[in-house]
């Protein structure tokens, strides 16, 4: 049984469960965050899963835990893993089955006093035009050509028809677009739920949230992206919808047999996977990149519906209704990148399942504009409490290969949330904080009341002390669809 | 007569369920299933659907037939009332499902996993715990 007390205090923000703790352990474990960060992630089976990731082929440096870090289902969300290219593996179940979920901001001029008066109609009006909740209303209906296109073309799909600017595409990680997607490697159930869904939020932890820059940390990286204090944001969080769920059931199920057939052994069976150059790996990184692909397309057209909702009920009320991108990023994927390890350049495959990239300033993977201030890191908290914009940092380039946390984490089961609350309590509560929400599912608000997440500035604190990111502003929620 | 219960987890929902035999097991995740995502009262056996799924091990078996009951009730608004199986062991499942009109989500599940699945003989039947991604 791991405990506390096995883990090395590294600085007061890093702690390591050495390699020798676990005879199947290929490398040691690091939780990042605060003493408390790290007793809170005993509170569930986050370590034990930690563990277990520490055990898979070709993993480098550490199996690592973000301060947000809670129990998943083979991963633990919050959990980082980066493996060699030539000798590690790729894992359907390290990116899990929302592929390229993720986080979409939009900034504006309007402040937060100009919108008061209309915030109930804009609210209302959102929720009538970005589909949410489980089923097949999207904004989009695209045919079989469309799908086809969106699966390798991303987001610049959605601009190529309208539904954006290329200013956007720019300020979305890998432009909206992962190379190396293959439509046929696809499944054909995945294609069927595609079709319905482009545009669309979904359901669960899902949202649309307007918000108020109430603090800002560094005016000149938040002039550069575009934040305010006392201006309005949008965020939208939401991935690849049936699609992304169809493609990791399906990779997670044939890849079932690889270890066996490959030589290595698997703690979980959620943890399946292959050698990432095997025919089996490969399949999967191009069928991993088409799903995200149709979520960055999905985020993209979402984004436009906010853009025409904003000017509908807005347009000659407030000085100026436009809504720039800051930047989209993805918190479920498997990335291929260059990191340096050991002072030498690796190929990896570094999967973020529930945690951000975070690039420093002077990445080459990072847009123009954001090169001199490094990448946005969006960290969504619960929709009573606050959002961060952090931005990304050296130290995560050296630590976390370029990493950083995905949210606040849960830390209450959905079933005590809703033993312990109901939808229609919430939704007074927040509405008493002066937080509108519109919902189709009560059961659903319960299931995402605030206390159901651990403290953001808690996470963010340790985030910071950890040096994996620093801050550059704090929005507060105004109005939320939950989807 | 299987039954099955709820249990904790902090971000997806998870199920321990028992049956008598592999029948029983199937029939009880499925209703545990149903219960997790929708009003069961309200699932009616009006129409039947005929299931052929075959699968290396029972558990993978296990999460196909709760993935393809998945799948009907988001794609095809069918919702899960009972089975008769024709054919279950270990590698094949033969059925006639029944069921009806959707009656509509209470909560949702993208899949269910393979998260420490294994499915335990014990002196009365079998014995196995089940997490669904949300």
């Amino acid at each position: 049984m791991t405990s506390k007390q096995d883990f090395k205090r590294i600085t007061p923000y890093i702690w390591e469960l050495p390699r020798e703790h676990h005879p199947q352990m290929r490398v040691p474990a690091r939780v990042y965050g605060s003493a408390q960060v790290l007793e809170m992630a005993f509170r569930d089976k986050s370590i034990e899963q930690l563990i277990n990731v520490a055990t898979l082929p070709g993993i480098l440096k550490y199996a690592m835990a973000m301060p947000d870090v809670h129990q998943g289902y083979g991963f633990p969300i919050g959990g980082v893993a980066a493996f060699d290219y030539d000798r590690g593996i790729i894992s359907p179940g390290g990116v899990g089955y929302d592929i390229n979920c993720g986080v979409r901001m939009l900034a504006s001029f309007i402040e937060a006093e100009e919108i008061a008066p209309y915030l109930d109609a804009l609210n209302l009006a959102l929720y009538q035009h970005c589909p949410s909740g489980v089923g097949e209303g999207s904004a989009v209906h695209a045919s079989q050509k469309d799908l086809e296109a969106i699966l390798v073309q991303g987001a610049e799909w959605a601009v190529k028809h309208g539904y954006g600017t290329r200013a956007d595409l720019e300020r979305t990680e890998d432009g909206g677009r992962i190379p190396g997607a293959r439509v046929e490697a696809v499944p054909k159930r995945a294609w069927e739920r595609g079709l319905t869904q482009v545009g669309s939020l979904g359901s669960g932890n899902h949202f649309l949230e307007i918000d108020v820059v109430d603090e800002v940390y560094d005016a000149d990286v938040a002039d550069v992206f575009g934040l305010r204090r006392g201006s309005i944001v949008v965020q939208i969080h939401c991935g690849s919808r049936g699609l992304g769920h169809e493609v990791c059931g399906q990779y997670l199920r044939q890849m079932q047999d690889a270890p066996r057939k490959y030589g290595f052994s698997i703690a979980d069976r959620e943890l399946v996977a292959a050698p990432v150059d095997s025919p089996e790996g490969q399949n999967y990184l191009a069928a991993m990149a088409a799903a995200a692909n149709y979520a960055f397309a999905n985020r993209q057209v979402l984004a436009h519906q906010v853009r025409r909702t904003f000017e509908q009920v807005l347009a000659g009320k407030v000085r100026n209704w436009e809504l720039h991108q800051v930047y989209d990023v993805a918190h479920n994927i498997a990335k291929i990148e260059e990191h340096t390890v050991e002072g030498r350049k690796v190929k990896a495959v570094v999967h973020r399942k529930g945690a951000t990239r975070a690039f420093a300033p002077g990445h080459p993977a990072l847009p123009g504009v954001y090169r001199v201030t490094g990448q946005p890191v969006l960290v969504p908290g619960s929709m009573g409490t606050a959002s961060y914009v952090l931005v990304g940092t050296e130290k995560a380039m050296q630590e976390t290969f370029g990493s950083s946390c995905h949210g606040a984490g849960r830390m209450m089961s959905r079933n005590q949330a809703t033993r312990e609350r109901h939808g229609a309590e919430v939704r007074e509560e927040l509405r008493q904080q002066g937080i509108l929400v519109q919902t189709g599912s009560l059961k659903g608000l319960a299931e995402e009341a605030p206390e159901a997440y651990k403290d953001v500035d808690l996470v963010v604190e340790s985030v910071v002390g950890a040096g994996i990111a620093r801050k550059v502003a704090r929005v507060r929620p105004l109005a939320v669809i939950k989807g | 007569m299987g039954q099955w219960q709820t249990l904790d987890h902090t971000a997806d929902l998870a199920l321990r369920v028992w049956g008598a035999d592999l029948e029983d097991l199937f029939i009880t995740a499925a209703q545990g299933l149903m219960s997790l995502i929708t009003d069961p009262t309200r699932l009616r056996a009006e129409q039947t659907r005929t299931l052929e799924l075959t699968a290396p091990d029972v558990e993978t078996l296990l999460v196909d037939w709760l993935n393809e009951l998945l799948y009907l009730s988001e794609c095809h608004h069918f919702g899960f009332a009972g089975a008769t199986f024709h054919t279950l062991n270990e590698t094949t499942l033969q059925a006639k499902v029944q069921g009806g009109p959707w009656p509509g989500y209470t909560s949702y599940v993208k899949a269910a996993t393979f998260h420490n699945l294994a499915i335990h003989r014990t002196t009365s039947g079998y014995e196995t715990e089940l997490v669904f991604d949300t």
